[in-house]
């Protein structure tokens, strides 16, 4: 499944190699760096996990097995806070 | 420059009665009110500021009203108010200028942004502004800096410890002097170089601030963060653009060091290294 951002639901700006980004329901914001940062750049609604995950790997030379638990706790959290949906 | 001209104009004084209320309710004592770029202030008892923009500010004296306090209201709440409805941001800093560049103190009440500010002098910085700085956001690629509009406020101690040569005391209920910092002030606009915030701590020492955290340093619940917020009206996604624009182009600093007067000038000749190698390094 395509993963994408609602983009309607949030604002987003980098600062440094941070990227911080405003629920606009709540108003509260935090910060994205590292691992995480990358896998929200690769959201661009074309991606499934899958493709992420092989990207991820190659990027960051990491276990297969790890990058693939961190994409998937990150989707999944960020699919609850309604920032991102999958099709 | 523009900004600073229009504030001199938009900050002229007349007397005479004006509305209780802009908005329905009246006024309670310190309180305001803001709407359609007027702003309206109740100081204690009935001593009224009314601001509206292109027509200058309008001071009513009731019969209780403390007059000893209309500078302290006119300096304060009312300058930042009339600097947030005119696009300019007022933010809770004391400063100094070096290198062609303002390097501002910024904390909670106590912190000692005054102090600080003020002590620098002993080594050859002038004083930029004490308590608020006004920056000017109207050209996106930097941030322009107002010289101060207020006087110099210190405590007594703070007067020993800065080598400040000591004024008049400020008010009858305000037990702080007015002040004149040894190395002068600065009276020409200049661009921001760094934000400096103060922290307590044991040992002396100052850590970049980067990334989200810039922007987190940024959410400020001081007054004049209030009156921006009202003057500007934004919603959510225009303050994070607003912050965003602060956190990306303001260089910032954590300046950690102890509360101790024993070791107060350890702490300045500290800063001054610091300001002077950063200014050097810009």
């Amino acid at each position: 499944m395509r993963i994408e951002k609602n983009r309607d639901r949030f604002v987003e700006t980098a600062i440094d190699d941070e990227i911080v980004i405003m629920r606009l329901d709540t108003g509260s914001f935090f910060s994205l760096s590292d691992t995480a940062a990358a896998i929200w750049r690769l959201i661009d609604g074309t991606r499934n996990e899958d493709v992420i995950v092989s990207q991820l790997q190659r990027d960051f030379a990491g276990n297969g097995a790890t990058i693939g638990r961190d994409v998937q706790e990150f989707v999944s959290e960020l699919t609850e806070m309604g920032l991102l949906a999958s099709d | 420059m523009a900004s600073e001209l229009m504030m001199e104009r938009e900050t002229q004084v007349a007397f005479g009665p004006v509305p209780h209320s802009l908005a329905g309710d009246e006024l309670g004592d310190t309180s305001w009110q803001m709407k359609d770029e007027q702003f309206l202030l109740r100081g204690e008892g009935d001593h009224y500021f009314l601001y509206r923009k292109g027509h200058g500010i309008t001071v009513e004296r009731g019969a209780t009203a403390d007059l000893s306090e209309e500078a302290l209201w006119l300096n304060g709440s009312v300058y930042a108010a009339i600097a947030s409805i005119n696009g300019l941001l007022p933010i809770h800093a004391s400063a100094v200028a070096h290198g062609g560049e303002v390097f501002a103190f910024t904390g909670p009440a106590g912190a000692g942004k005054s102090t600080l500010a003020a002590g620098l002098a002993q080594h050859g910085l002038p004083m930029f502004c004490d308590d608020t700085l006004i920056l000017d956001l109207s050209d996106p690629d930097r941030i322009v800096c107002l010289p101060g509009h207020k006087r110099l406020k210190l405590t007594a101690n703070a007067l020993v410890l800065t080598g400040a040569e000591r004024e008049e005391q400020v008010s009858s209920t305000v037990s702080k002097s007015y002040a004149r910092p040894i190395a002068g002030t600065v009276d020409v606009a200049l661009p921001l170089g760094e934000l400096i915030f103060l922290e307590e701590a044991s040992d002396i020492e100052f850590d970049r601030i980067t990334g989200g955290e810039r922007l987190a340093r940024l959410q400020d619940d001081h007054y004049t963060a209030d009156l921006f917020a009202s003057a500007r009206r934004f919603d959510r996604a225009a303050h994070f653009a607003h912050l965003s624009r602060l956190a990306r182009q303001i260089r910032m600093t954590a300046f950690h060091r102890p509360f101790d007067p024993e070791r107060f000038g350890e702490g300045l000749s500290a800063a001054a290294r610091h300001i002077k190698d950063a200014a050097c390094a810009h």
